[in-house]
């Protein structure tokens, strides 16, 4: 008798084990859309992903999303800021906007866009902090954020905070990326006059900075020694120091300035079902646990699920830049910045 | 009466093979034009739209409604415009001077002279040509910066007290100059080769000695080949963005073309202000080809003429020795220096160099640059996509070019100096912003040339065109027309005469400029950046990306593939053509 209601209970296991373990890809994958959308997703095949972001940082953001969706191909155009938006708006204006994705870090360029994209929101849109969005249509899929990093050969005595970058024992050793590149870096040169003082640019033209014209080669001049320390994206230089470089990098304590991308689905996406999918990947707690750990960069969920190796929620506080402010400060501003560090235009 | 109706019936034949053979050249200058319209015409109409108003003709229509000059006055108004625009002069100006006597001198030495393993020499000083200008910029920031530079660190470790810094404008014209002198001795050297030695041989006989011969002589006989090379080399280098990008970054020294960039990646991108820049660079080039003409025109530069020669080489002596000297040095600045800093960039993990000891640290060595490039599916998609626009870019280019450089010097026809303007004008524009003006030109095409391999290959024949036909050019001219006049009195039609003759005597020329094309298609940026779509990526493309990504290791692997992938193509092509070319030409002049 016990024999026999212990086989039953053994039977019971198996097949409730048999249950959960074959439930549970289903249940994983519902998180990222009902099976209809996956199956229509995975009947597309592929997608076209234009995205301002560098290349290879999206590489493996497209190789993790193909772990979980190897059925479906991602195609990548990747173009710098500028560039990126001339090219989507003359194809959307011939009719021949290739994209399934457009995926931009200067939201102030995609707002006008708005119209070319289709209604489209993530399965946890409500865990968005909505200081992240712009418009219901376009999505905060990476959020990256400013810290500082400096050439640990050659820094001896190094920054602590954003106002030790004024310091003159620093003269001709600090990078900066100049104001008119993007729109990271405008949100860098908003947080510097609002939240350190309207005289903190003043103060740091004084100590002679090289003017880069974008993040990605500037990381590469504090790896040889070009420069010694710099304002960085904390995603451009996390992997060159995990990769052994020597570099050290901080969140400085007054506080780091987020720039949160804006994606969407145009209207005339040939592949709307695979673009919906990879983006509500993107969007959901694993894709930004993804590149939160791998990439270094933040996540605009309002619960975030993880933090970059080195951010303490605790001292560093994000700052976002208030939208309307960022669109109207914008010209007057850079103007002013490029003025204080003498760059001509 | 029998005599005066055959002539009558001779003269209505002859008029009516003349009324035929008209008819025959209206049509193919019409042909011509049609092409060149297509290709150049239209794009640069575009772009002109674009620098009279604020507008994207794709977007807002081709409207003619806020036509202004406000552009052009905004542009003409920016001290900081003149001041790109005097960097540009001196640094084009300086690199065109250092690259004519450096081009000059090796096709002498290696085409003239008896100077030992001078074949070797010949095939390494080609190299540079290979290495996009953005990767050369890299290797001599490598080798040049006043801070990190190898050099320097050398110079510490021998305990010198000397200093280079490359991040100048000096530095920017030693390395234009290095870097173009390969254009002029591609140019100088085939023209050499083509060359009577039966003049040079008259001189000495009356007494001149070898230096006064050169000068007198030599140089002054293929002068259309030094002017040609010089004027390219100097258009060329108005229009290159990778060096003044590295090398002019740091200091915040600009040039029109890194001004342009500029514009163009500002946020929000300035493209038509970028586009009234453009054509200003069109002007300053459009007087340089009017000069070029002008110096020129009225003068005979035949010097392949009927007659079989055996090209001779000087013997120097013990003075060859100096000569091979000189070679050296130059291979070891032009190919090997910079060779060796991507060598070390592409195989260390990072470029972080304290001293000269820690160059020689073996375990900071490793392969793993490599394996990333090739872990990323890209690479090879670009490396076949970039092969095959270079193939079908050198053929078709190579074709037209041909046909443009034949109406435009050996035949008569009208039209032929419109057709000469035309296929000059997209010299000077920068890829960057003729990328634009294809994008707004040729995307509404019907029939989906947008996304395919083929719009990158017309924009690299439309934007190259002035290169090959001015390279072709300075072969036509050697030419002498009684050898095309021989072969209609032996009664061949043209198109007979230039399969029997023309084309044969040009052959290195025409090898030349299809290899030029070919490796100026596989390194071309500025115009892929807009025309590429996900499948169609090239490498240049991608090669910008791992710049722009900040992996000087990355960048600097892939360059060394994409390095030796052209040796090798170019090698094999070479190869192929010179053993099949042997003897062909010695067999048509006999």
């Amino acid at each position: 008798m016990v024999a026999r209601i212990a086989k039953m209970l053994a039977v019971a296991v198996i097949a409730g084990l048999g249950i959960a373990l074959s439930g549970a890809p289903a249940s994983a994958q519902a998180e990222f859309g009902s099976p209809e959308l996956i199956a229509a997703a995975k009947a597309e095949g592929k997608l076209v992903y234009y995205t301002a972001n560098f290349a290879e940082i999206e590489q493996l953001v497209i190789k993790e999303f193909n772990k979980r969706f190897p059925e479906i191909k991602v195609e990548m155009v990747r173009a710098p800021g500028g560039q990126l938006i001339t090219r989507v708006r003359t194809e959307a204006a011939a009719g021949k906007l290739i994209a399934d994705i457009v995926d931009h870090s200067d939201r102030a360029l995609m707002l006008p866009l708005v119209d070319l994209f289709q209604d489209y929101a993530p399965p946890n849109a409500a865990d968005y902090n909505p200081e992240a969005l712009i418009s219901p249509k376009l999505w905060p899929r990476a959020t990256i954020a400013w810290a500082i990093g400096y050439n640990s050969e050659l820094v001896k005595n190094p920054p602590k905070s954003w106002m030790d970058l004024t310091k003159p024992e620093y003269d001709k050793m600090i990078g900066q990326v100049f104001a008119q590149s993007g729109g990271t870096t405008w949100t860098r040169i908003m947080f510097e006059r609002q939240v350190l003082g309207e005289d903190y640019w003043a103060k740091q033209a004084a100590t002679h900075p090289v003017l880069y014209p974008s993040g990605a080669p500037m990381a590469d001049a504090l790896v040889r020694g070009e420069i010694a320390i710099g304002p960085l994206l904390y995603n451009v230089i996390y992997q060159k120091q995990r990769d052994g470089a020597p570099i050290k990098i901080f969140f400085p304590p007054e506080g780091s300035p987020v720039n949160p991308y804006a994606s969407g689905i145009p209207k005339t996406a040939a592949h709307p079902n695979a673009a919906k999918l990879f983006l509500n990947w993107c969007l959901s707690k694993e894709g930004q646990t993804f590149m939160i750990k791998e990439l270094g960069n933040l996540t605009s969920l309002k619960v975030p699920p993880a933090y970059p190796e080195g951010f303490d929620p605790k001292v560093v506080k994000v700052w976002y830049p208030n939208f309307d402010q960022y669109v109207k400060l914008h010209g007057p501003w850079v103007a002013e910045w490029d003025k204080t560090f003498g760059y001509r235009q | 009466m029998n005599g005066q109706a055959s002539r009558r019936i001779e003269v209505t034949r002859s008029g009516a093979e003349d009324t035929r053979r008209r008819a025959f050249a209206g049509l193919w200058v019409a042909l011509l034009l049609a092409i060149l319209t297509f290709l150049v015409v239209y794009p640069v109409l575009t772009l002109l739209l674009g620098a009279l108003t604020d507008t994207n003709p794709v977007v807002d229509g081709f409207s003619l409604r806020h036509l202004s000059i406000t552009n052009f006055l905004t542009v003409l108004a920016n001290p900081n415009v003149a001041e790109a625009l005097f960097n540009t002069l001196v640094a084009c100006g300086g690199g065109t001077a250092i690259a004519v006597a450096i081009g000059l001198l090796f096709s002498w030495i290696v085409v003239r002279t008896n100077t030992p393993f001078k074949g070797f020499i010949a095939a390494a000083s080609i190299l540079p040509l290979f290495a996009p200008p953005l990767v050369a910029g890299v290797a001599w920031s490598i080798l040049g910066s006043p801070r990190t530079g190898l050099i320097n660190t050398l110079f510490k470790w021998a305990g010198l007290d000397w200093h280079v810094d490359f991040y100048s404008l000096w530095g920017l014209v030693f390395v234009f100059g290095i870097y173009y002198a390969p254009y002029v001795y591609m140019f100088t050297s085939s023209a050499l080769r083509n060359m009577d030695p039966s003049l040079e041989e008259a001189a000495e006989i009356s007494g001149a000695s070898a230096f006064a011969t050169l000068f007198s002589v030599t140089f002054p006989l293929i002068m259309p080949a030094i002017v040609s090379g010089m004027l390219l080399s100097f258009i060329v280098m108005l229009g290159i963005y990778g060096i003044p990008a590295v090398l002019g970054a740091p200091i915040n020294l600009a040039v029109l073309t890194t001004y342009i960039f500029k514009l163009t990646n500002w946020s929000p991108p300035l493209y038509n202000t970028a586009a009234a820049v453009a054509i200003i660079l069109m002007m300053v080039t459009g007087g340089l080809v009017f000069l070029q003409q002008k110096v020129l025109s009225g003068r005979s530069y035949t010097t392949v003429a009927g007659k079989a020669f055996r090209p001779r080489n000087l013997d120097l002596g013990p003075w060859r020795w100096l000569t091979f000297g000189l070679g050296v040095v130059y291979l070891l600045v032009v190919v090997i220096l910079p060779s060796l800093a991507l060598i070390v960039a592409a195989f260390r993990k990072f470029m972080f160099i304290r001293d000269a000891a820690s160059l020689f640290d073996m375990p900071q060595y490793s392969l793993m640059h490599f394996y990333s490039i090739f872990d990323n599916p890209l690479t090879l998609n670009s490396i076949y996509n970039a092969v095959e626009v270079g193939i079908i870019t050198a053929v078709v280019g190579g074709a037209l070019a041909f046909a443009i450089g034949y109406t435009i010097h050996r035949t008569r026809v009208p039209g032929r100096r419109s057709i000469d303007l035309i296929s000059t004008l997209p010299v000077a524009i920068p890829g960057l912003v003729i990328g634009v003006a294809y994008l707004w030109a040729w995307i509404g095409i019907p029939g989906g040339l947008y996304g395919t391999i083929w719009i990158l290959a017309l924009a690299f024949i439309a934007r190259f065109m002035p290169d090959t036909v001015k390279a072709l050019s300075t072969s036509f001219l050697q030419i002498h027309r009684e050898l095309e006049e021989a072969a209609w009195v032996c009664g061949k039609g043209m198109l007979g005469t230039i399969a029997t003759i023309v084309l044969p005597l040009a052959r290195p020329g025409v090898i030349a400029s299809m290899t030029l094309l070919f490796v100026l298609a596989i390194r071309e940026l500025g115009s892929s950046l807009f025309l590429y779509t996900s499948n169609t990526m090239v490498m240049s493309v991608l090669l910008l990306d791992y710049y722009e990504g900040g992996n000087i290791g990355k960048t600097a692997a892939f360059s060394l593939v994409q390095t030796v992938l052209l040796g090798v193509l170019i090698g094999g092509a070479n190869w192929l053509a010179r053993s099949s070319a042997q003897g062909s030409i010695a067999q048509r002049i006999r």
